[in-house]
């Protein structure tokens, strides 16, 4: 296949990603999506690795490495703190987590 | 032939994974379509030829982040989610045509042609090669990625432990 | 002579004026003006003799700068002539005679001190106005002289007649004073100064800033001037106010009608004669005199007061004193008012005397036989009315035979005009004096004579009255200017058949009848009457006044009409500002409304700021999206 299809099929994962963090309410649902986003954008970086120049210099791969390790950082950090929130507010509820509010 | 058929059959599950996982109200489904997601990306992977990748991908997400998640949502929330209230926060329109609009941006770039080298069969992919790459130009990042690491083991920990557990070690020490 | 002791002569009476106007006590009021006048009359005699060195055309200045205005100067000055030092004398001598009677006069009078100041006021001003060398003092001492006779005339204010009469008075008069103000503006305008004599260039002289050379403006300054004096001598048509003038006390019309007030008119044309001279307007002098002098007399004939016969019988007098000036310039008619003063200040002092022996009667109906019981009175009075008529040799017979010899000469109407009149003054005194002194009292109580302190002066003016004229007539003419005219045997004729042709007429009219019962014959309707004369002032000038005075009503109605549409404008405007404007507009709309967008604006930037995570996220992406067309443009 060519680096096209692998783009745009990138490009469709994040924004799929993209419209479950921006729509759902509950912030684990949140959390998936990011999963996801960061899982199309490591595609992307393999995609243009495998159709690009200078493969010796294994690129892509480390790279990914490192978002995938990042990411898994982030999501433990991420959910120790939904779980912290649960336990103060009683509710994972974007829509009534508004303490940021200006009163 | 076969690459085609492969790349088209993940692609299909990959996106119809991700779908599920961001749409649906039972939260157990939509962790379970998320691994699905995982595990087709990772057949992506392969047909990339990034084999290591391909592995780490499996083990790290499915395994680990996948089973996060499922502690994450039965420590939270009511798993099935069927208390009749709305998924999506107010004005989810407006989240629908950011995503759209950054998708149509992100087509603005994908669907241009780029000059490519020709042959691709060179690429011989090993993990020692890898290994090298990890121990001399970029062992700096390799170890602040253990530091990281260490971190937010140390960080996700102490969140969720809880205030009252805090609190009752202070008091202790006073 | 200086400046100090000419000036004295005036102040001396204005001192002795503010003395007694503070004063309670009559008497010595009356010391203090009397000496007051004593002193003056000393200072005017002096003045008098060392004038009489003079020449007719020498005069003495003294002058003190007073305002500037610009380039120009009005002095403040005093002018020492012939002229000046005998009116001065005379005016001072009867002055001082009229306030010696009075002290006995008013004795018995509340408000005597008062009286005294009154009289002292208007003696400073007569003095200032004869000795001004300068027309605006000379007009300012006018006034003064005007509003003093409006206090004297109507003392006893008590009665309604005194205080209409004395304001008749001043309004009359004050006609007069408006044509000669304006006399001395336009004279002040065409010569630039107001001093009479200035050593060549003043108003009198032929100098260069002088007016004298041309004939115009001479004739116009001369007939304003004129004017005021028609005013204050009570000439045709402003008469009327002198006889209404007699409510005041006796003293007060010897004084104001007899010596002085009424002779300073005369006065004024006489000083003011080389600008009658340079205009040609003498016999505008001589013919209003000429007229008043037969219509006055006329009308003496029908009157029954005596102080009113009197009174006409001044204003006659008058027009005869203006027709010598006329006719024969200023030694004649001063001639006449030096003799008139004397003889008529007898007369009225005598009336006076008699009026207060018959108890305040002055109807001469009701009196008579007076002769029998006032003998000092009723002998002075008989010298006074022979002085009047021009009996031969007595001092009125002089001078009036020079106003008839000089009238002959220049103007046969006017001579018999004059001649008529003089008739009639013998006939009128001749009816006079047969029903006061002859027959017996047809009044109540007995009359009886008057005191000595009354008595005294009228002796002392009785032997003026008679003698002057001899003594003065060959010595007038040296001292003043003027030529005395050729003496054509039918005047003297005539005079003298005047004098005693008049007498003999009364006598046959009236001797033998029952006076006071019978009807008199000659005080026909119209004479009684008057001629109307102030009805038909009343009718004309008096309703035109009231018209003027109800158009100004209206006009003054209008304009507050004005002011108030004027204010309802102003107040609609205002509101209009106030509630549209400020209200409305700026507190409703632009600041209220700033307000409540200031608030709308603040309350939609605070919208973002909600806490809505996902809306967050949203514009997040959106801003991303923006970043990257903008790079995806610029590359």
């Amino acid at each position: 296949m060519t680096l096209e299809h692998y783009l745009i099929l990138g490009a469709m994962l994040f924004c799929v990603g993209l419209l479950g963090a921006l729509t759902r309410r509950n912030a684990v649902v949140v959390l998936f999506s990011i999963e996801i986003m960061l899982n199309a954008a490591n595609l992307n970086f393999i995609a243009f690795w495998r159709f690009g120049e200078n493969p010796e210099a294994l690129q892509g791969p480390l790279f990914t490495l490192f978002t995938i390790a990042v990411a898994a950082a982030e999501v433990a950090v991420g959910l120790a703190l939904v779980i912290a929130v649960y336990r103060h507010f009683k509710t994972v509820d974007l829509e009534q987590l508004d303490t940021l509010k200006e009163e | 032939m076969t690459q085609e058929i492969t790349f088209w059959v993940l692609a299909i599950i990959a996106v119809c994974g991700a779908l599920v996982a961001v749409v649906r109200r039972n939260l157990i489904h939509g962790v379970f379509a998320l691994m699905i997601f995982f595990a087709a990306l990772a057949g992506l992977f392969l047909l990339l030829l990034a084999e290591f990748i391909a592995a780490v991908q499996i083990l790290v997400y499915i395994g680990a982040v996948g089973i996060l998640l499922l502690f994450a949502i039965m420590l939270t929330e009511r798993v099935t989610g069927d208390d009749g209230r709305s998924i999506t926060a107010r004005g989810w329109f407006w989240g629908l045509a950011a995503a759209v609009a950054v998708f149509v941006f992100l087509l603005l770039p994908a669907i241009q042609e780029a000059d490519l080298p020709e042959s691709t069969q060179s690429i011989q992919p090993s993990v020692k090669a890898l290994g090298h790459k990890l121990m001399d130009p970029y062992v700096v990042t390799l170890e602040v990625l253990a530091l990281l690491l260490t971190a937010a083991l140390i960080g996700a920990v102490a969140v969720a432990q809880g205030a009252e557990v805090n609190k009752k070690e202070d008091s202790d020490d006073a | 002579m200086s400046t100090t002791s000419l000036a004295l002569i005036a102040l001396l009476p204005l001192l002795a004026a503010a003395i007694t106007s503070c004063m309670k006590c009559g008497r010595r009021a009356a010391g203090v003006a009397i000496v007051a006048m004593l002193g003056s009359c000393g200072l005017a005699l002096w003045a008098f003799g060392q004038a009489w060195g003079m020449g007719p055309n020498k005069h003495i200045t003294f002058d003190i700068p007073w305002l500037t205005v610009g380039s120009t100067t009005i002095n403040f000055g005093f002018v020492l002539d012939p002229l000046t030092g005998v009116m001065a004398a005379m005016v001072t001598f009867v002055g001082l005679l009229i306030f010696i009677y009075s002290f006995g006069y008013m004795k018995d009078d509340k408000r005597m001190a008062r009286f005294f100041c009154y009289l002292s006021l208007f003696a400073a001003g007569m003095l200032g106005l004869i000795l001004a060398n300068n027309l605006l003092l000379l007009f300012m001492c006018w006034e003064i002289v005007g509003v003093a006779s409006y206090l004297l005339i109507s003392f006893w204010n008590h009665k309604p007649e005194a205080a209409a009469a004395g304001k008749k008075a001043f309004i009359v008069t004050r006609i007069g004073d408006m044509g000669f103000l304006i006399g001395i503006l336009y004279a002040f305008k065409s010569a630039g100064t107001l001093t009479l004599y200035d050593g060549g260039a003043g108003l009198l002289e032929p100098g260069m800033g002088g007016i004298l050379f041309e004939p115009e403006i001479a004739a116009i300054v001369s007939l304003l001037l004129f004017l005021g004096a028609v005013g204050k001598s009570g000439q045709l048509p402003l008469h009327v106010w002198l006889p209404d003038a007699m409510e005041g006390p006796t003293p007060v019309s010897a004084l104001i009608h007899a010596a002085t007030m009424v002779a300073a008119g005369v006065f004024l044309v006489a000083r003011t004669m080389p600008i009658f001279e340079a205009g040609g307007t003498e016999m505008v002098v001589a013919w209003t005199g000429a007229a008043t002098a037969l219509v006055a007399a006329f009308i003496a004939l029908g009157q029954y007061d005596i102080k009113r016969i009197l009174a006409y019988s001044t204003v006659s007098q008058l027009g005869l004193m203006m027709v010598g000036l006329g006719v024969g310039g200023v030694a004649i008619g001063m001639f006449h008012l030096l003799t008139h003063a004397f003889f008529k200040a007898l007369l009225f002092l005598g009336a006076g005397s008699i009026i207060h022996g018959c108890h305040e009667e002055q109807d001469i109906r009701k009196m008579g036989g007076i002769w029998k019981s006032m003998r000092v009175t009723s002998i002075a009075y008989l010298c006074g009315t022979a002085a009047l008529v021009a009996f031969p040799f007595t001092s009125g017979f002089f001078s009036k035979d020079e106003i008839l010899a000089g009238a002959w000469a220049s103007s046969t109407p006017i001579f018999w005009i004059a001649a008529a009149a003089s008739l009639l003054t013998a006939v009128y005194m001749t009816r006079q004096c047969l029903y006061v002194f002859s027959g017996s009292y047809r009044g109540e109580h007995a009359p009886h004579e008057s005191p000595q302190v009354m008595t005294l002066p009228l002796v002392i003016l009785a032997v003026f009255a008679l003698g002057l004229g001899a003594l003065a007539h060959y010595t007038v003419f040296e001292k003043l200017p003027g030529e005395p005219a050729k003496h054509e045997t039918i005047v003297i004729v005539i005079s003298v058949v005047n004098a005693l042709g008049g007498i003999a007429l009364g006598w046959m009219i009236y001797r033998g009848r029952k006076l006071g019962v019978d009807a008199d014959p000659l005080a026909i309707k119209p004479l009684r009457e008057k001629l109307w004369f102030d009805e038909y002032y009343a009718d004309t000038v008096g309703k035109l006044w009231s018209l003027a005075a109800i158009i100004s009503e209206q006009l003054n109605e209008l304009l507050i009409f004005l002011r108030d549409m004027f204010v309802m404008l102003a107040r609609g405007l205002s509101s209009a500002f106030a509630i549209g404007g400020d209200r409305k507009l700026i507190d409703v709309m632009a600041f209220d409304g700033l307000c409540d967008w200031l608030r709308s604006l603040g309350y939609a930037v605070t919208r973002p700021q909600n806490g809505f995570l996902p809306g967050y996220l949203r514009l997040i992406a959106i801003g991303v999206v923006v970043l990257g067309l903008v790079v995806f443009w610029i590359s």
